[in-house]
């Protein structure tokens, strides 16, 4: 089983669910990545941030804890957290498939963070759990697309 | 696995550049990053996470995105694996989620071996995932071809393309940007097509 291909609703409810947490949390930015480092959706403060490679190696990060959790047979190991002088970041597993990362001001105690992130995990799990029982064994559907075109995608830069 | 944004129009794809040590995956990415020609803001930074002496120690990531298919914007996620052979359980983590591979052979007749052991490597990383290679779009690139030492082409399609299924292979010299385009444009349509095919069955 693959990860569920997202609707307007779908990702309205993550949104949604992000926009509380950093209410609440007063937290900087909210993302909800794909464990193969793919972004699915975002929220808050993103200006000065490249959210892509951010999701790329939280996942990468994520991945590498897990590996390390299993060296030392720990099979809990669903959180990574980050301090740093001003901003400070927390990873959390949300399913099979995602993971949550919210970067928040330093000054703000992570343990508050994961509190609020609690509710968020759930609040995604179960609308990811609504994607699933909509298409269950539907993981991609293009079957109303055409290639643009038949030419090469990338072009060289000509000298 | 691919993902698909219907709310904003969004194909996100992962390939994935294996293939051993020193054979030119960052190379590929590095060339790909400085030529490509692409509207603003639709490449993004190459990121490496090397060791001091520029080996791989982690990944190398670069996104880039195209429109590929109408309506839809397609992000191509381009990793490599770091390729010694030590480094087994990072190349496993780069590997989830991929949707495509470019192998990078070098092909000095020395490095043979340790060609043909990577792809072993790969094959065997895949079932690790519950993946298999032939369900997988796989291009192959015989890179270094303008070193004195290259085996012939043939001897490399015997090496590392003898299967039932055999897969398009391009040469390269990564570090003259020959090849690099020719190999990431093939792996893009194979990927395009798959997905579409795959749709189109799930349709009939």
């Amino acid at each position: 089983m693959s990860l569920p291909q997202l609707i307007e609703e779908d990702i309205r409810e993550l949104d949604q669910a992000l926009q509380e947490l950093l209410q609440k949390s007063d937290a900087s930015t909210g993302l909800i990545i794909d464990k193969g480092g793919f972004l699915i959706t975002q929220s808050g403060d993103t200006r000065d941030l490249d959210t892509t490679t951010l999701a790329a190696l939280s996942a990468a990060s994520f991945a590498a804890t897990q590996g390390i959790a299993s060296l030392v047979n720990e099979s809990n190991f669903s959180n990574i957290y980050q301090q740093g002088d001003t901003f400070s970041l927390l990873v959390s597993n949300i399913d099979e498939y995602l993971l949550l990362t919210v970067v928040f001001k330093a000054q703000i105690s992570v343990g508050a963070v994961k509190y609020f992130a609690a509710t968020t995990i759930k609040q995604v799990a179960k609308q990811m759990k609504r994607a699933h029982r909509r298409a269950p064994d539907k993981g991609i559907d293009l079957s109303m697309l055409n290639l643009a075109d038949t030419g090469p995608l990338f072009r060289k830069k000509i000298a | 696995m691919a993902i698909i944004n219907q709310a904003t129009k969004e194909l996100q794809v992962k390939i994935v550049y294996y293939g051993p040590a020193l054979g030119g995956k960052t190379t590929n990415l590095v060339q790909v990053h400085d030529h490509v020609q692409t509207a603003q803001g639709q490449k993004g930074k190459l990121v490496s996470l090397a060791t001091s002496s520029d080996r791989t120690l982690f990944f190398d990531f670069l996104p880039i995105e195209a429109v590929a298919i109408k309506g839809f914007r397609t992000k191509f996620q381009l990793y490599t694996v770091p390729g010694q052979v030590i480094y087994n359980t990072t190349r496993q983590l780069v590997l989830r989620g991929v949707d495509g591979i470019v192998f990078v052979s070098d092909s000095q007749y020395e490095k043979m071996e340790e060609n043909v052991k990577s792809f072993t490597n790969l094959e065997d990383n895949l079932k690790s995932l519950n993946l298999n290679l032939a369900h997988i779009p796989c291009v192959l690139q015989f890179n270094k071809r303008d070193l004195p030492n290259a085996a012939p082409v043939e001897y490399m399609e015997f090496l590392l393309n003898n299967r039932e299924l055999q897969v398009p292979s391009f040469t390269a010299c990564a570090n003259k940007c020959e090849g690099v385009f020719e190999t990431l444009n093939m792996i893009t349509r194979m990927l395009l097509h798959k997905f579409i095919n795959e749709a189109n069955r799930k349709a009939a």
